[in-house]
């Protein structure tokens, strides 16, 4: 189970990361996971989670172009890796089949717990 | 981009810093995006306050730069690792470490003496909470040779009425000293009037009595708590009154001495105690009488208005509170205006170009002015002292330097071995300077020891009962001590570390024996230095002793010995001498006013009568008719002094008299008449005495003219003593005294002890220097010891050859010492003519001086020459004397 270290943060990150190919960039992926998850990233965790996921071999990333409104300092888009896509594999895997293993009585028994 | 706002400079700063070099230029591209899309949405305000926030909590781990290299480095270690082997090399080279040490030791604790004094003397008037506003104004004039703390009286009160700067003035007035007597007790008081305004500027505290009202009331007194057990003993002080009679006693620098008849000034009520023993100040004094009371005293005319006198500056001492809204510039200012247009219309020498100027109380204490109001050591004291201490501590930080760098052989080769294993130069200067500070601490340690010596020594100095040094251990003054050794472990290491560190590597590894450091070059130049300080040093205390020795044996040209000065206190002399005269071993007595060849003159100033000439300065002595006979003065012509009240227009001269009055001998100017500057009176001279000393020896070279007159005004009586057994005498007179006066106590002194103590604080010149000589002579001593050490040991092989091959012992101890004897006598050929023409600068200038023969020069060169053979000899005849067989066999 060790095999792929991926935290509930860095997958929401893989993934929009993914989702937005090519155009991930720090303010894009925090704009995108605030809208569509609606919670609110900090640039710091965001961007040492993406740190980590780079370290991890999950991203790779290249600089791109500056822009005015960014004060002439460059993008630095992230792709995922071979490695990145086998880890969220996993970890879709592992939850898919923790999914088909729950027995639906304990989801009804919950239901009539309530 | 210009007009597009921007995030806080100092947050981008802040995050630059911090952030990793790979990481900062796009994630503050995010930011700079992110603020733009928030000042639009939100505004500015928003968008920097996000900013701050994101960057705070950017400031994490994973985001930071990774540190530098020698960040890891445990500096600690290093610091030990430095700390050992400082250690080790103390332990190792002992005697040269025990010469370092000594040697920095001694020096530092003459400059710990100073520390402590300057400690001492900054503790005084610490208490005032004003301290820092308040300003002693003094006054100057053209060609006054200095400042005085006095000034005009009205000064305070003109001052505080036209300048706003100040907030408040104070006089503090001296004027009284006499008995203050409360039920048959006696006491002697001195002290200022002041008023109210003295506790608005100062803060000395009442222990008894409301300081707000003490001053107010005329004839009330405010009195030290040592005068109210003296007067009223157990009772209450506070309200009491006491009779006071004013005998003009010498205040504030109290003279011995006795002042004048009394003069009954009322009675006084107690309206505060106040206890002076909790106050550290330059004011001292007995009581403060309220300020009002100088009215009464005028109505009275038992003082003389001086309300409006701005010429009289001499009078009274005014301090300005400095108004806090305004600063020491403009208070200058404002005196400067206020004494241009007071000064302007008076024309006399002593108003010329007058100027009132301040001094801070800090000032104060280092600062002594003319008619000041305590005895403390003057600047220049503070510089001379300072400037001996330095220059003892100049050459023990030589002798560091010295030795240090003549080891450097023997350091050579560790040199190299940290330099090939990647010390930088910065760290070995560490090394150095920590050893060198090592060094100094352990002097302090020992020097701390030795202060303990050097300050009682001090403190038991003549001239110390007049500048109350208590010295006293203040932890401020500790952490001075600590500051001042890391001070001089750095001056003293910074050449030897500077120079050691620079050696390469390859040189101090092939240890060429004697890579240009054998030579010895500064550190020649340097040894000579320290002789030739020491040779001016002992040359300079030789001749102030000399010049000591010439003052005590000098012939005052009239017999002092076995005569007892006693003072009058205002007792009358008739009386004395009848009832002293009865006095079994007491041979003859007579009276004066001023006992002569001490610190004190009178003069008057006399023409020939009918003369229109300027008059002449002559010295006056008021004796009565026994005083010739009694002090065996020698008559040239005429006869004595009269007896009686009618004899005040008889004078008797001095030989120096008939000379600048322009007669031929002694017999002419008998019976000639003389006016008076003052008085338009005629004096007549009666007779001639043969000239003798009736002036201090320091103060005047050749005897000057003098007049003795009799006007039965006199406050000494001087009494010979016959008997042998002179301290019994003294004992009954003492006896006799308390039926003539039973109020004051017996004060008596021998002539001869007083003429020797007139000298006392030339001795202590002399202790002081010669104490300072025979440091330097023991520092260069030193320093010359660890070089004739050093070199017999580098040279122990070679002496072991030479020895084999037959040289004698003496050869080889000649061979050794050559060296040394060079410098030796290199600073005696330096030192000689520059300690005789620099001591002759000043001798020179001195009254009644020695002959600087050459005789007190051989002397000195002959001291410095015996300590410096005995200093190299030991070494090199001990290295002569070795066995060759020792030196040859170890490898």
């Amino acid at each position: 189970m060790k095999k792929y270290q991926l935290g509930e943060f860095e997958e929401v990150v893989t993934l929009t990361v993914g989702v937005l190919f090519p155009d991930a960039y720090g303010v894009s992926v925090k704009l995108e996971i605030e809208t569509r998850l609606a919670r609110k990233v900090s640039v710091g965790a965001l961007q040492s989670a993406l740190k980590r996921l780079e370290e991890k071999g999950y991203l790779k990333s290249s600089e791109g172009e500056a822009t005015q409104e960014r004060a002439g300092r460059p993008k630095r888009f992230f792709t995922i890796t071979a490695l990145g896509k086998r880890a969220l594999e996993h970890t879709k895997e592992t939850r898919d089949s923790l999914w088909a293993s729950i027995p639906k009585m304990a989801l009804q028994t919950k239901m009539i717990g309530l | 981009m210009n007009s597009s706002p921007q995030p806080p400079r100092f947050m981008l700063r802040f995050f630059r810093w911090f952030c990793h070099r790979d990481l900062v230029a796009p994630i503050e591209g995010d930011l700079h995006e992110l603020y733009q899309q928030r000042v639009q949405a939100r505004g500015k305000g928003h968008a920097n306050r996000r900013f701050m926030i994101d960057v705070l909590l950017l400031f994490r781990p994973s985001m930071m730069r990774p540190f530098q290299p020698f960040y890891f480095i445990n500096p600690y270690s290093m610091f030990r690792n430095y700390f050992t082997v400082s250690i080790r090399n103390i332990l190792k080279y002992k005697v040269f470490s025990f010469i370092n040490v000594f040697g920095l030791a001694v020096a530092m604790s003459v400059c710990m003496l100073i520390i402590l004094m300057l400690g001492d003397r900054s503790q005084y008037d610490a208490f005032h909470e004003k301290k820092d506003r308040i300003y002693r104004v003094l006054s100057n004039y053209k060609n006054s040779r200095q400042s005085y703390a006095t000034t005009a009286f009205p000064l305070a009160s003109t001052f505080k009425a036209e300048y706003p700067v100040a907030e408040e003035t104070v006089n503090l007035t001296p004027g009284f000293g006499g008995d203050a007597v409360y039920q048959q007790r006696t006491a002697d008081m001195r002290g200022y009037f002041a008023d109210g305004a003295l506790f608005r500027v100062f803060d000395f505290e009442l222990i008894q009595g409301d300081k707000k009202t003490a001053l107010t009331q005329p004839y009330s007194v405010i009195i030290s708590r040592a005068l109210a057990q003296q007067l009223f003993q157990n009772e209450n002080a506070l309200g009491k009154t006491f009779d006071f009679s004013d005998r003009q006693l010498s205040f504030p620098l109290r003279h011995d001495g006795t002042g004048s008849p009394a003069v009954a000034w009322g009675t006084f009520t107690v309206t505060g105690v106040i206890d002076e023993s909790n106050y550290k100040s330059h004011l001292v004094f007995d009581a403060l009488i309220s300020a009002s009371t100088q009215t009464a005293l005028i109505a009275e005319k038992k003082m003389e208005d001086q309300s409006n006198n701005w010429e009289g500056f001499y009078r009274t001492y005014t301090y300005v509170l400095l108004h806090p809204d305004h600063t020491r510039d403009e208070l200058d200012a404002a005196l400067q205006d206020l004494a241009i247009r007071k000064y302007k219309n008076f024309t006399s020498e002593t108003t010329k170009d007058f100027k009132l100027l301040t001094q801070s109380l800090p000032e104060v204490q280092l600062d002594l002015k003319g008619n000041d109001t305590d005895n403390r050591l003057p600047r220049i004291g503070y510089f001379f002292l300072g400037g001996l201490a330095i220059m003892i501590m100049v050459l023990a930080c030589v002798n560091y330097t010295n030795l240090s760098t003549a080891r450097a052989l023997t350091r050579a080769k560790e040199i190299g071995v940290r330099k090939v294993t990647g010390a930088t130069r910065r760290a070995l200067l560490t090394q150095f300077l920590s050893e060198s500070i090592l060094t100094s601490l352990l002097a302090l340690v020992m020097a701390g020891v030795m202060l303990i010596f050097i300050a009682n020594a001090f403190k038991g100095l003549w001239v110390n009962q007049f500048l109350n040094f208590e010295l006293p251990m203040t932890p401020g003054v500790y952490v001075a001590f600590v500051c001042f050794a890391l001070v001089v472990g750095i001056i003293a290491g910074a050449y030897p570390a500077l120079k050691l560190s620079t050696y390469q590597p390859i040189q101090a590894l092939r240890n060429s024996g004697n890579a240009g450091h054998g030579k010895l070059g500064l550190r020649k130049v340097l040894s000579v230095s320290q002789f030739v300080v020491s040779l001016l040093f002992i040359t300079t205390s030789l001749l102030i002793y000399q010049q000591f020795k010439h003052y005590l044996a000098f012939d005052y040209g009239f017999a002092s010995h076995n005569i007892v000065n006693v003072e009058l206190q205002g007792a009358d002399y008739e009386k004395v001498s009848h009832v002293f005269g009865t006095v079994q071993g007491v041979s003859t007595i007579s009276a004066t006013d001023i006992i002569p060849a001490t610190n004190r003159n009178d003069n008057c100033q006399l023409r020939k009568v009918n003369a229109t000439g300027d008059y002449f300065s002559v010295g006056l002595l008021q004796t009565d008719e026994n005083f010739a006979d009694n002090l065996e003065l020698k008559l040239l012509a005429g006869k004595k002094l009269p007896a009686g009240t009618s004899s005040a227009r008889f004078i008797l001269v001095n030989e120096a008299f008939v000379k600048q009055m322009g007669y031929a001998t002694p017999a002419d100017i008998v019976g000639e008449a003389f006016e008076s500057a003052w008085g338009k009176e005629l004096w007549e001279v009666v007779g001639v005495v043969r000239d003798f000393r009736f002036k201090l020896l320091l103060n005047a070279d050749v005897v000057e003219p003098l007049a003795m007159r009799n006007t039965a005004n006199y406050h000494y009586a001087n009494i010979k003593i016959i008997s042998p057994d002179v301290m019994g005498t003294v004992a009954k007179l003492e006896q006799k005294w308390k039926t003539i006066d039973n109020v004051h106590a017996f004060h008596y002194e021998f002539f001869d002890d007083q003429l020797a103590g007139m000298q006392a604080g030339i001795f202590d010149l002399v202790s002081i220097l010669g104490f300072i000589a025979f440091l330097a002579v023991t520092i260069a001593c030193l320093g010359l010891l660890g070089m004739a050490t050093y070199s017999a040991e580098r040279r122990t092989k070679e002496v072991g050859i030479r020895k084999t091959m037959g040289a004698g012992d003496k050869s080889i101890a000649l061979l050794l010492s050559k060296e040394f004897m060079k410098i030796v006598l290199l600073s005696i050929f330096i030192g000689a003519p520059l300690s005789y023409f620099a001591n002759n600068l000043w001798l020179q200038t001195l009254p009644n001086r020695v002959e600087f023969g050459l005789g007190i020069l051989v002397s000195a060169i002959l001291i410095l020459i015996a300590l410096g053979m005995l200093t190299i000899g030991s070494q090199t005849w001990r290295a002569a004397r070795a066995k060759p067989v020792d030196a040859l066999k170890m490898e």
